[in-house]
């Protein structure tokens, strides 16, 4: 009998403890979130109070209207959806032609191009930067949509073959081979038979270069400094000047560009969980 | 040669030429640029070649020795705490008890929010004065006085790791939480009828099985945290007095705010060859990755 109700007091503290971690571990993830979010509501003096209000004393909508006043964002957004759309694009492109050469032709030299993505993803960026940013000035691709596009896609391909091409392995042989047999080409083949059988795994694939392209900072700093063709992120840093930073400005923006994304990834979350398992380890 | 491998060839083509023009070639051109001297002020002068000098300068740069002290030490704390944390995570991630879902989901919130707008939403939360964590730390009575989180040089690093290790760990239980779900429930129970203790079965039993899983995702991890950029650059910006600049971040400062192409590429090339040693270290994960 004492035996018994030692366990059953074992299980209520198990369950105890756990809930003390649920509470802490999703209290302190989504923390930063929340504040941020009442504080895009706040009025500047809410703002600056000391001790800070949790909750807004009083709600307003002027953050949100500051940050498309202050600096061209609905802009901002429109060149990071751009980019981000047309670096998927091409890593989607790109990226499943040469995973249908990795996974179902016989080419040579198919372990040193897998070394030389892997390669991509041990790299540090700032190795590159400074040539990058030489290349596409003499190309005329700074402050260019193609040109950061070109270098995101870079970035997204190594993923879009890992995940690609082991999608690509799946689909059996005979297929395509028939499709041969009844006189389609090599490349019909491949876009009317093998392409619609990997759709799960290219929008997988686009989520996260999606994603990827569309928080890129370090080269959209340089590569668009210019207004016209500056993206979000960049854009979110220049709010504040030397004197000043307006914090419910800052929160109002942040809030409208994480808020599109947390839904995405709330909706797709299992497709980006399989997705960033499976496609390699990228911090 | 098959029709059908002519197409491979062709197949890989464009991959291939972005990645010779994209990563390549300017690897290789920033190691070149590392033995000249070359400004972007006195750029219609052209380059001149110094041999190593740019590499001599380095070793007697402070504030070199600086942003490498800061970015190993940032390196090695960060990426602890997040393996710990996120071992601990997954392995109660890993149990069948309710609200698992909300984890699953919450995991996900920092991931998705862009590192620079994470950067300005601690900024805020640091803040000495409005700050909300002076503010809770004081009313639990952790902490007498409000902590300068951002303007002293030893909280400043601790500031900037307790932000990092937000957005990453979430990330690096599900790696190890993968890891866990291909161990076969049968081992656990044959150890347990064994008469296993918890050590035994954690150290024997499940550490050997994920290591393969666990040291891919802390190469990548240790990879990603040694270039950190885009933190650093919203927080701190390597203040104060340089107590938090990265590698990264001082490079980009030569090239792109001092104009010192030169030395910016043999900064460049330091970091480089760092990264290139600690990738040689976890050489035998990565064959299996290749596999």
């Amino acid at each position: 009998m004492l035996k018994l109700s030692d366990i059953k007091n074992n299980k209520y503290l198990v369950n105890f403890l756990y809930l003390i971690f649920f509470i802490f571990f999703v209290g302190t993830i989504a923390f930063p979130f929340i504040w941020q979010f009442l504080n895009s509501f706040k009025t500047q003096r809410d703002l600056f109070s000391v001790p800070p209000t949790f909750w807004p004393t009083e709600w307003t909508l002027e953050n949100y209207i500051d940050a498309f006043t202050r600096q061209p964002f609905l802009s901002y957004i429109k060149n990071s959806f751009v980019i981000a759309i047309l670096s998927t694009f091409l890593s989607i492109t790109i990226g499943s032609l040469a995973s249908y050469s990795i996974s179902r032709t016989n080419i040579k030299f198919k372990k040193t191009y897998l070394l030389l993505l892997l390669s991509i993803t041990l790299l540090p960026p700032i190795t590159i930067v400074n040539p990058l940013y030489m290349l596409m000035r003499s190309l005329n691709l700074l402050n260019s949509y193609l040109g950061l596009a070109i270098v995101n896609t870079i970035f997204g391909l190594p993923l879009a073959v890992w995940f690609l091409s082991g999608f690509f392995d799946t689909i059996p042989k005979e297929l395509e081979e028939s499709a041969l047999i009844d006189g389609a080409t090599i490349f019909q083949a491949f876009y009317k038979i093998i392409v619609p059988l990997v759709i799960p795994g290219i929008f997988t694939v686009s989520i996260l270069v999606f994603i990827a392209a569309w928080n890129q900072y370090l080269f959209a700093q340089i590569l668009n400094p210019l207004r016209v063709r500056r993206t979000i992120t960049v854009g979110i840093t220049l709010y504040q000047t030397d004197y000043t930073i307006p914090w419910g400005t800052i929160s109002a923006a942040s809030i409208i560009v994480t808020v599109p994304l947390l839904i995405l990834v709330l909706l797709l979350q299992r497709k980006i969980i399989s997705g960033m398992l499976e496609g390699g380890v990228k911090g | 040669m098959k029709s059908k491998d002519k197409m491979g060839y062709l197949f890989i083509i464009p991959s291939l030429i972005l990645i010779f023009a994209l990563i390549l070639y300017p690897v290789f051109n920033t190691l070149y640029l590392s033995f000249f001297n070359y400004r972007v002020q006195t750029m219609a002068l052209g380059k001149t070649f110094v041999g190593l000098r740019n590499f001599i300068k380095i070793f007697n740069d402070e504030t070199f020795f600086k942003s490498l002290k800061f970015t190993l030490l940032f390196t090695v704390v960060a990426v602890s705490m997040e393996t710990i944390i996120g071992m601990i995570f997954a392995n109660i991630m890993n149990r069948k008890l309710p609200g698992q879902g909300i984890i699953r989901t919450s995991v996900l919130i920092p991931w998705a929010i862009p590192t620079i707008i994470s950067g300005l939403m601690w900024k805020f939360m640091y803040s000495q004065q409005y700050g909300i964590i002076n503010h809770i730390f004081l009313k639990l009575q952790f902490i007498k006085e409000a902590i300068p989180w951002l303007s002293d040089s030893f909280v400043a690093v601790i500031a900037v790791i307790i932000a990092d290790v937000w957005k990453t760990t979430p990330y690096m239980s599900l790696l190890i939480l993968s890891g866990l779900q291909t161990i076969p429930i049968q081992l656990y129970e044959a150890a347990a009828i064994d008469g296993a203790n918890r050590k035994d079965i954690f150290l024997k039993i499940t550490l050997p099985l994920i290591k393969p899983v666990l040291s891919v995702a802390i190469l990548f991890r240790v990879l990603a945290t040694f270039r950190i950029y885009d933190l650093i650059a919203v927080l701190t910006s390597g203040g104060p007095a340089n107590a938090t600049q990265s590698l990264s971040l001082y490079t980009i400062k030569t090239y792109f705010d001092f104009g010192n192409i030169g030395y910016g590429a043999a900064l460049a090339t330091v970091t480089f060859i760092i990264s290139l040693l600690i990738s040689l270290l976890f050489l035998d994960s990565l064959k299996s990755k290749l596999e």
